[in-house]
């Protein structure tokens, strides 16, 4: 008997239960430019589970971009759906005295937390900032996950500032969202010089030939998948995944296996 | 699957600019359709933009002649210099046949001016003949372009193509809501999380074009996104093939 491979198996079904998806990088409501027809969370868990994406994890756009709303929710949204929503505690350098707070109440959400977000470019500070180093050295002691927003040129978040944060924080798990977007040799050197940098695929996958290029020169187990869900649909960046040279295994690495490793302390 | 793909918007040739793995020829490019699982499309040679389209309409009808799943589109320049466009009628005689089905237009790389001062009355005969025009926001065409455009001809049938990566329901609804005729492909509005289901819920599913953006975006991107949207099966096989092939039938010749 026929046995289907994955993209039949998703062409098919839209889902498939052998290969769930972990969506690590997202966010969650209304954003200034742009009208989002599924932002909020119920709309997105059943954006979710018609692609079979078992667990988002995500940092809202309020928090991102308004102090005066921060993180309070991110910890509403999680635990309005614990099974299927994980977050990442937003960090604005803007306003140090709100990112002493949430640092000094972040063991309190254990079960909202896997680490920190910060958005450097539209924050407009470099991530090596001084205003960063809390937030930094926060991660660097309890080896969390710190999802990092990146761009190909940019001052403060391209591939030369992330080499400096690599380097002074080895032990916290950095996921270069958008994998430093347009430079591409230098975020492969990045994942190939140091262990804790992963590739991110959000705003990745709508350019042909990419990921062929990451699982050719560093194989597959150093990137994660994400769609900045609400931005993105999650059939369209896995249609990419499954539409890229590479094999199944490769596949599975990157929609779930490398994301149930980096959170099994987690969930 | 359920749906029969007729693709709208990919071409074949290699571009000035490398890109992976494109299709070198028609041929090869019906290779890949049949491993996508798109069975037509409406493709041009991507000379027509990157070298010149004198050149590249040249090779377009020299590569789909013959293969019967493949319809061709042309680019168009200002009929003042007389390069591509011809007043009269022999123009739309020469497309059909050479089975070429729609024109596209890219202003910004070709340095003209999309308006009607340069077009004058022979875009209102590409309208009133129901030729349907491809635009690129990707490629030469920007939003104000395109308004101006239909200010000048409101029913022309103009299909806006790679509509952009960040959300762009705030330029295209009021043009949907405004031209009967403007249409969006999908290789971009598939992207955006429930941006297919909300323009059918608004619009309707006729406005709609399947599109895979190859050799630039993974066909089955689309694909997947058109398979399991949360519209009805009909809706579906409307955008994946039947809107283009009822255009396609509109056309006078």
């Amino acid at each position: 008997m026929h046995q289907p491979n994955l993209k039949e198996a998703f062409y098919a079904l839209g889902r498939v239960p052998d290969c769930p998806v972990y969506d690590l990088h997202a966010h969650m409501g209304s954003y200034l430019g742009i009208s989002f027809p599924r932002a909020e969370a119920p709309d997105m868990i059943n954006a979710m589970d018609r692609a079979g994406v078992r667990l988002l994890v995500f940092c809202h756009h309020h928090t991102l971009h308004s102090p005066d709303i921060g993180n309070a929710v991110n910890v509403e949204a999680v635990r309005s759906y614990p099974d299927r929503l994980r977050a990442y505690c937003g960090i604005n350098p803007n306003y140090p005295d709100v990112i002493a707070h949430d640092l000094d109440a972040f063991d309190q959400y254990p079960d909202v937390y896997v680490g920190l977000k910060m958005l450097a470019d539209y924050h407009a500070y470099a991530l090596t900032d001084e205003r960063y180093r809390p937030a930094w050295e926060f991660a660097e002691r309890r080896k969390l996950l710190v999802l990092i927003h990146t761009w190909g040129h940019s001052l403060y978040d391209g591939p030369e500032v992330v080499r400096k944060v690599a380097e002074r924080y080895p032990r916290t798990t950095i996921l270069m969202g958008h994998s430093c977007h347009g430079e591409w040799d230098k975020a492969v050197a990045l994942v190939k010089d140091f262990p804790n940098v992963y590739f991110e695929l959000c705003a990745v996958l709508d350019e042909r030939g990419v990921l062929e290029k990451f699982v050719g020169e560093t194989g597959s187990e150093r990137i994660v998948f994400g769609t900045d869900l609400p931005w993105f649909n999650h059939h369209y960046y896995i249609g990419s995944v499954l539409g890229a040279d590479i094999n199944d295994e490769d596949r599975h690495n990157i929609l779930h296996r490398n994301a149930e490793r980096l959170l099994v302390r987690y969930l | 699957m359920d749906l029969d793909f007729y693709d709208a918007n990919l071409y074949f040739g290699r571009p000035t600019r490398e890109v992976y793995n494109p299709a070198r020829d028609a041929s090869e490019l019906l290779r890949r359709l049949d491993g996508y699982g798109v069975h037509q499309a409406l493709a041009y040679h991507v000379a027509e933009r990157d070298v010149s389209p004198v050149a590249g309409n040249a090779m377009t009808s020299r590569e789909i002649a013959g293969h019967d799943r493949l319809w061709g589109c042309w680019t168009i320049l200002p009929p003042q210099t007389r390069e591509v466009v011809q007043q009269g009628a022999e123009f739309f005689a020469q497309m059909k046949q050479q089975r070429i089905i729609a024109l596209r237009a890219f202003p910004g790389l070709h340095n003209y001016l999309l308006q009607r001062t340069v077009f004058g009355k022979w875009l209102d005969e590409v309208s009133e003949r129901q030729i349907p025009v491809l635009l690129s926001i990707e490629h030469g065409v920007s939003w104000p372009v395109a308004y101006s455009l239909l200010t000048d001809y409101p029913l022309l049938t103009c299909v806006l193509c790679d509509i952009g990566i960040w959300g762009v329901d705030r330029y295209t609804w009021p043009l949907l809501e405004q031209y009967p005729n403007v249409y969006l492909e999908t290789s971009l509005v598939a992207l955006e999380d429930g941006g297919m289901e909300a323009i059918v819920r608004r619009y309707g599913a006729d406005r709609l074009l399947f599109g895979s953006g190859f050799p630039d975006r993974y066909p089955e991107s689309a694909i997947l996104q058109l398979l399991h949207a949360d519209i009805t099966l009909d809706d579906r096989r409307r955008i994946a093939g039947g809107n283009l092939k009822r255009l396609a039938e509109q056309v006078q010749y």
